[in-house]
């Protein structure tokens, strides 16, 4: 199996993954309770009109065929009107999308350089006060929800200290400092979310470097005369990382999910405050493209995780053990 | 390893004139636990010369590894070296720092690891990981330290080292992974190479071939080599001293010659005689009886008094022995009785009842024809899937598969015991468990009593099943950590309605007592016995129901050689007893020779001769068994076969070579028709069945001299066939 027919495969899963979630998502937003035309025309409206619109919308076609006209649609990147706002879906889309993606790719970074050397730490110091220390931390981080982290670190780092404004956010354009603003609103919320995120990617670096430590080829490193820094970081870590990828993208599309609270405590507009808008107006279209893109961006990191798999392990990059 | 040049007394002459390499005096390692430390090395002292190699060897537990990796200061924690002096060319290495070590390590003192599939990183390439060693011991720039990399590489016998430099590990075979460790070991050009069981992960033929490797380069080089292993026959066929170990205790020092003629400790003449040799006939193996004890319960006195048949009471009383010359002879050994014992005739058993003679007369209790397994290439709908052009015009898709069984014939009569023998994946293992229908066959017949296990449903395999049981190769993880031994066993009764109730309790510890444990080890749980007393355990599930035949899968293997002996005549008496009929799985040819009466002998998935164990060890041979008899080191130094050293590695069960499955690294190919056509299993007439082109007085001929000399030249060329 070489490298491209592997990258081939991943697509190919990922794009059947993606049809079975248009599916699900079209079928439970049309579950939902709430009849489209009374939502658009409003509960006055006559029933000739709602027939009408209707008809105009395609409501009267059976469910496979809207669902198919839904799919092409979607596959044109036409994902219908926004009922509350007017304008189509995707420009809303497109609009908020960058502000989380920027968010949660700061969280996920910030957890990374982080967790990596703490978890590395922790298994090289294993039971020493380091390594107590680094997983004490990583336990008060994941028992702590991510908006009680967002909370504190307005109250001490806003408030009390004001180094950083308490939420909003501010385009690069639009600002005096261009992006210097925009990341003095993007640390705290970044950081709060990081932490949450650092947890569990350093337990995973820790335990995983334990296991290598333990493995034949450390014990060979060393009896060649290599530095102990050269057998953690060059032949340990390399093997480490390995599963350790997969954590951090799923820690990044958790990060994704969690930020419609996040969006919240910090004030930060984008897909969580989307997404919510969305739900309380009954807006379908919008709704469902929210949908589609979330699980998109969960299976975007997933799809990033394998190539970089593939990049780290020879074993996957040149076909399985032989 | 040099003894083929120079002699054991030359060796010694020149320990006298110069400063040894390698001085341990004294050296105490231990663990520290909760309670007491374990002492794992204790006041053990030797001495290597360059150019000697020396064989420290002994059961597990014994602590001849951490004897290694205290040389080498890589002792992890918690362990730590408590007393002695390492002294390595006059430097005590056990006052130095890690700082200092790091520079001696790999640099002057360079280790062979075990575990060839383990101890190359995965993800670096082979060619980086011997630089990095150049690199940080050598002052040398990269094109030279990649220089110095491949010419290590080449000079291991790896072909077209330039090519395979950027390489990963996994894209070599075990074989060719250990020539990349001793090219790393021996990049920098090392005095002291320590070689840690560097073959015991290695089929024999290709042991044969990496002993053969570190005997060239040890007489090209003159380093001294300290060899850990726990076989003796390695010992046999490499060292020139030889230290035994025993529970932390240095117990005997010898020359080899000495060590094999007259061992001076009762231990050193248990392990000898427990080993079955290949060329010799036993009834009952000598054995040693029960285990080495734990570190951490040593018994009062000498700690072998417990298992030794020639303990007096002031062996158990007077204290640990110390290692000291025996009158007499060159040896030293730990013993007080050394002086007054003559331990070189081996203890015969008293049971010396003729040999067994089967009846073959009536039917046959199992039967196998034709039988094939085949388990698809690849994962998922799309793998194992190639475009197949090779009958011409359009090419057809074509699924590949594995072919681990390619029509296996052969038969068991009651009461026999009939050996598969071969090399790692030659299918034998597969082969057991479609015997069992552990594994649906994709073609071919298996008759149990002349009922078509093949054909039946699986309630009725499972009523079956009483009849038929398998004992495994690690019977910690076959037998339930959550139930008792007695559980265990009495369930199986009571599956198979064989015992129930009071009787079954009865039964359980008659069978228990049967396998040599006592009825009292029913309450116990698996976890709180030793291998061999689990394998015993194992036995006993098995015998539980009653069976007729049982397949034993490489049930000896995980063992020390003083327990396999014992397991191999608890086997024996038992089928002398009830008349079972065994179906025995081995890779080691000195066991599979001891214990069956007949044995076929696999190489790719297909049998290449069958008959009665003197058939298939005597001429006329099939040209893979006559490689693979000749690979087996001897444990006796006197006794040296002509190796015939085959070519390159088994090739792809999913691509065999056409006509003949052996013809790519036979020794004795005579030409076309090798290629051409399959040879058919052919009887002679005398229930010796060959797969062989050849005639039988061809196949009786000796391998000739050129041809073992070719083997590494025509190795070099075959770099697909690794």
């Amino acid at each position: 199996m070489s490298m491209l027919s592997y990258l081939v495969r991943r697509v190919g899963f990922l794009a059947v993954t993606l049809l079975f979630v248009t599916l699900i998502t079209f079928v439970v937003t049309n579950v939902l309770p709430g009849d489209v035309a009374v939502l658009i025309l409003g509960p006055n409206a006559s029933e000739a009109s709602l027939q009408a619109l209707r008809a105009d919308l395609g409501l009267n076609q059976p469910l496979w065929v809207q669902y198919l006209d839904w799919l092409w649609a979607l596959f044109q990147l036409d994902m219908g009107q926004s009922l509350r706002f007017g304008e189509p879906v995707w420009g809303l889309i497109m609009d908020k999308l960058p502000r989380s993606l920027l968010l949660a790719v700061a969280a996920t970074a910030f957890a990374v350089v982080l967790s990596l050397p703490l978890g590395v730490i922790a298994a090289v110091k294993q039971n020493e006060p380091a390594d107590v220390a680094a997983s004490m931390f990583g336990f008060v981080g994941v028992s702590i929800p991510i908006f009680l982290w967002g909370l504190v670190f307005i109250l001490v780092f806003a408030v009390w200290l004001n180094l950083f404004p308490t939420g909003g956010f501010v385009a690069p354009s639009q600002a005096e400092n261009g992006w210097m603003t925009t990341i003095r609103h993007l640390v705290l919320p970044a950081t709060s979310m990081g932490f949450a995120l650092t947890a569990y990617v350093m337990r995973m670096t820790r335990s995983s470097m334990l296991e290598e430590l333990g493995d034949e080829y450390v014990k060979l490193a060393r009896a060649k005369g290599m530095s102990e820094r050269v057998v953690v970081i060059r032949h340990a870590f390399r093997n480490a990382v390995i599963p350790v990828i997969t954590v951090i993208a799923f820690q990044f599309a958790y990060a994704f999910g969690g930020i419609v609270v996040l969006e919240q405590v910090f004030f930060w507009p984008g897909m969580g405050k989307l997404t919510l808008t969305a739900i309380q107006s009954r807006d379908i279209p919008l709704l469902q493209g929210c949908i589609i893109v979330v699980a998109m961006m969960y299976m975007l990191s997933n799809l990033a995780a394998d190539v970089l798999y593939a990049y780290f392990d020879p074993r996957i990059r040149y076909g399985g053990e032989n | 390893m040099s003894r083929t040049q120079s002699t054991a007394t030359d060796v010694a002459s020149t320990a006298d004139t110069d400063t040894p390499l390698l001085d341990v005096r004294d050296l105490r390692t231990q663990f520290s636990t909760d309670a007491d430390p374990v002492v794992a090395v204790n006041d053990v002292s030797f001495t290597l010369s360059r150019g000697e190699t020396m064989g420290i060897v002994g059961e597990s537990g014994a602590g001849k590894s951490v004897t290694a990796r205290s040389v080498m200061g890589l002792i992890d924690h918690p362990g730590e070296i408590v007393g002695g002096e390492i002294l390595f060319d006059g430097e005590d290495l056990a006052a130095k720092s890690e700082k200092e070590m790091q520079t001696v390590r790999g640099n002057r003192i360079a280790l062979v690891p075990q575990d060839p599939m383990r101890s190359l990183n995965p993800v670096l390439t082979v060619g980086s990981q011997i630089v990095e060693t150049v690199e940080r011991h050598q002052n040398v720039s990269e094109t030279e330290a990649k220089e110095i990399a491949i010419d290590a590489m080449a000079e291991t016998g790896i072909p077209d080292a330039a090519d395979r430099f950027s390489d990963y590990p996994h894209e070599f075979s075990g074989g060719m992974r250990q020539r990349v460790l001793i090219a790393i070991g021996l990049a920098c050009e090392p005095d002291l190479i320590i070689a840690d069981e560097p073959t015991t992960a290695l089929d024999v033929t290709t042991q044969a071939k990496i002993l053969d490797l570190l005997n060239e380069l040890q007489e090209e080089r003159g380093m001294g080599i300290l060899m850990i292993t726990h076989n003796l026959g390695v010992v046999a066929q490499t060292c020139d001293t030889v230290g035994v170990m025993y529970a932390g205790n240095l117990v005997e020092k010898a020359e080899l010659e000495a060590l094999f003629e007259r061992p001076t400790h009762p231990y050193t003449r248990g392990l000898i005689d427990s080993i079955p040799e290949t060329d010799r006939e036993y009834d009952e193996l000598p054995t040693l009886d029960g285990a080495m004890p734990d570190l951490t319960e040593l018994p009062t006195g000498c700690n072998f008094a417990p298992r030794c048949p020639y303990a007096e009471e002031a062996c158990r009383t007077a204290g640990d022995p110390e290692l000291r010359g025996v009158e007499g002879t060159p040896s030293a050994a730990a013993c007080i009785r050394a002086d007054e014992l003559d331990l070189s005739e081996g203890r015969v058993p008293d049971a010396a009842g003729l040999g067994k003679s089967v009846d073959r007369s009536g039917d046959p209790l199992l039967r196998v024809e034709g039988l094939k397994k085949h388990f698809s290439a690849g994962d998922g709908v799309l793998g194992g899937l190639t475009l197949d052009r090779s009958g011409g015009g359009f090419p057809k898709l074509k699924r590949q598969s594995v072919k681990a069984v390619d029509g296996v014939d052969f038969d068991i009569y009651p009461g026999e015991t009939v050996g598969l023998v071969g090399e790692s994946g030659c299918g034998k293992s597969t082969v057991a468990r479609t015997v069992l229908q552990l594994l649906e066959p994709t073609d071919g017949g298996v008759y149990f009593d002349d009922q078509p296990l093949h054909e039946l449903g699986s309630s009725e395999i499972r009523s079956l099943r009483a009849e038929m049981q398998m004992i495994f190769q690690d019977p910690g993880s076959s037998l339930n950590p959550r139930k008792t031994v007695g559980g265990i066993i009495g369930r199986a009764m009571e599956k198979h309605g064989v015992a129930s109730g009071e009787e079954k309790h009865e039964r359980v510890g008659e069978l228990l007592e049967r396998v040599g444990l006592s009825a009292g080890a029913a309450g116990k749980y698996p976890h709180e016995f030793s291998g061999g007393q689990q394998q015993r355990v194992a036995i006993a599930h098995a015998l539980a129901v009653e069976p007729r035949l049982i397949v034993c899968d490489e049930p000896v293997s995980a063992l020390d050689v003083s327990v396999q002996a014992q397991i191999l005549n608890l086997l024996n008496e038992i089928q002398a007893e009830e008349g079972i009929a065994y179906l025995f799985i081995s890779h080691n040819i000195g066991v599979v020779k001891h214990i069956c009466d007949r044995l076929a002998v696999m190489y790719l998935g297909e049998v290449a001769e069958f008959g009665t164990v003197e058939d298939v060890f005597d001429a006329p041979y099939h040209p893979y068994t006559q490689a693979l008899l000749s690979a087996v080191p001897h444990a006796d130094p006197t006794r040296r076969t002509n190796r015939v050293l085959l070519e390159g590695t088994v090739p792809s069960p999913i691509d065999p070579p056409s006509g003949c499955s052996f013809r790519t690294r036979c020794p004795k190919k005579i030409g076309d028709v090798c290629e051409r056509e399959d040879p058919e299993l052919a009887d002679a007439g005398d229930g010796h069945h060959i797969a062989c082109h050849l005639s039988r007085e061809e196949m009786s001929e000796p391998v000739g001299e050129g041809h073992a000399g070719d083997a590494r030249s025509v190795e070099s060329g075959a770099r697909s066939d690794d």
